[in-house]
């Protein structure tokens, strides 16, 4: 059975992934405070949203790059 | 009852309409309102000692009603008390053992030891006690609605236009906090221009007393005979009616309706499911449903504006872009996208996107406790306003201030209430009558 090594420099990679996710999410909410005209204190409140925008952001991004992989692995067989 | 709850019962509706003159600027207020003008704390405390000597004509269910509000008035003393019925005459003589009693309301009529008169009898007759009352020098208070045919209404308005006699007709809302305030907030525009008006009132009962003998019937049932009674509109629909035109401060110029007798066909002459549309010139409607075989949504006079709904009855507004929902900024941001990603999908179209009701947040006509008349009674609720304009009613009667807009707004309601029964009974559209027309009203 092949090992799969994760390498520092992978997890790095992906946990800058995720912070990027994370920030985009925050500042999402951010905007709708704004746009909406509501309490400044949801930037702490709604929390729980930033973290579930963060994870499906990151989920979607990562079944795309993973859909990216296996093609381009078909293309360099073929 | 003790002192602190005599005073209570009629200085809070006074020091609230005197506090709201002052904070929102008092003949502004009063300008839209102005029967309240002379109901003030100041006013009262004038009186000094002075008591109105009251009578009570029909010691009925309501007369009782009344007779309760009556007793704790430190300005009113209740010296007389009439009514054909024997056993409602005894009950009311019970908790006015000082009153002398009458079975003939002209015999009553006769004495000089009386200033005013509260009439609670069936419909028929409030107009022929009105006029003898007024003609015999009395001050009047009559349950509403003013009379049961419009030559009649007509009547006691020409008459009233002669006379120094006080004349009170029981709308009782114009008395009551919560359309006060509610009335204000419409008139300065917190909803926006009223585009619509939707009433309702729902019991499941079926009207009726018990009646000891049949040839009592007509008599105790009063309610259901087209001889005595305008039916649902003239027992409940005119309070409503004065409601919508009091927030649009106008007359509706045309109304079509239906009645019938779905439920309790039980010899009954008038309807128990009525529904109607009333139109105002400017294309605004109200539109109006009652129903006593179903109970589910109780009472309600919801005035529609473009920015809100003020439902008076329940004492609540709601605002339709209203950033206090509940919904966080990222809520509504996330229910937006949502919505326009499913507008944007071909599949079948929007019509598969349910617009159900949304849930709006209640805000409060009046913080704090207040009453609220669910309308299943068939005497009278709590704190509606109805010892309030009693209380007006026997102040007037010790100072002679004929009240201003009363008469008028019972006189356009009632109107209102029997055009609509013209109209169910007729099946057709019906205009406001031009014979009809006073100068107070604007259409």
């Amino acid at each position: 059975m092949k090992e799969i090594v994760i390498t520092a420099k992978r997890i790095n990679k992906e946990l800058l992934l995720l912070l990027a996710c994370f920030i985009f999410a925050f500042l999402l909410n951010a905007a709708a405070v704004i746009i909406y005209n509501t309490p400044g204190i949801e930037i702490f409140t709604q929390i729980g949203y930033v973290v579930a925008i963060t994870l499906v952001l990151y989920f979607f991004i990562t079944l795309i790059r993973a859909i990216l992989f296996f093609v381009k692995r078909l293309f360099r067989r073929a | 009852m003790s002192k602190k709850q005599v005073k209570k019962v009629d200085l809070g509706l006074r020091q609230f309409i005197k506090d709201m003159g002052y904070i929102t600027g008092g003949a502004a207020m009063l300008g839209t309102m102005p029967w309240l003008q002379s109901f003030t704390p100041d006013k009262l405390n004038e009186l000094k000692r002075e008591k109105a000597r009251i009578a009570v004509i029909g010691t009925g269910s309501r007369g009782q009603y009344h007779i309760h509000n009556l007793l704790p008035m430190e300005h009113v003393e209740i010296v007389a008390l009439c009514d054909i019925y024997p056993p409602n005459l005894e009950v009311a003589a019970k908790l006015c053992p000082q009153a002398k009693k009458y079975v003939d309301y002209r015999k009553l009529l006769e004495s000089p030891d009386i200033d005013g008169v509260v009439i609670a009898t069936p419909l028929n007759w409030h107009a022929p006690m009105v006029l003898d009352a007024l003609s015999a020098g009395k001050h009047v208070f009559c349950e509403k609605s003013m009379a049961l045919t419009m030559e009649q209404c007509k009547a006691i308005y020409d008459t009233y236009q002669t006379t120094d006699r006080v004349l009170y007709f029981c709308m009782q809302r114009m008395f009551d906090e919560k359309y006060i305030k509610g009335m204000q907030m419409i008139h300065t525009g917190m909803i926006g221009d009223v585009v619509g008006a939707r009433c309702h009132w729902f019991r499941n009962h079926d009207w009726r007393r018990p009646v000891p003998s049949p040839e009592l019937e007509k008599q105790i049932n009063w309610r259901l005979y087209r001889e005595s009674s305008g039916g649902l509109m003239t027992e409940l629909a005119s309070h409503q009616l004065e409601v919508c035109n009091w927030a649009t401060k106008r007359i509706p110029q045309s109304v079509v309706g239906m009645g019938d007798i779905v439920y309790w066909k039980d010899g009954r002459e008038v309807y128990d499911s009525v529904s109607l549309t009333y139109r105002y010139n400017s294309g605004v409607k109200i539109t109006y449903e009652s129903l006593i075989s179903n109970k589910f949504d109780g009472m309600e006079d919801q005035i529609l504006g473009n920015k809100g709904t003020m439902n008076l009855a329940t004492g609540k507004y709601f605002l339709e872009n209203d950033n206090t929902s509940g919904n966080s900024g990222i809520e509504q941001l996330l229910s937006q996208i949502g919505n326009k990603v499913f507008a944007a999908v071909p599949a079948a179209g929007s019509s598969w996107r349910p617009e159900t009701k949304k849930e709006y947040k209640p805000h409060y006509i009046i913080e704090g406790d207040y009453n609220i008349n669910d309308g299943l009674s068939m005497i009278g609720a709590v704190k509606d306003g109805s010892d309030e304009i009693l209380s007006s009613f026997c102040q007037a009667c010790i100072t002679g201030d004929k009240g201003k807009d009363i008469v008028e707004e019972a006189y356009s309601a009632t109107m209102l209430c029997l055009l609509g029964n013209q109209a169910m009974d007729e099946q057709r559209l019906v205009e406001f009558p031009e014979e009809y027309k006073i100068p107070y009203m604007h259409f």
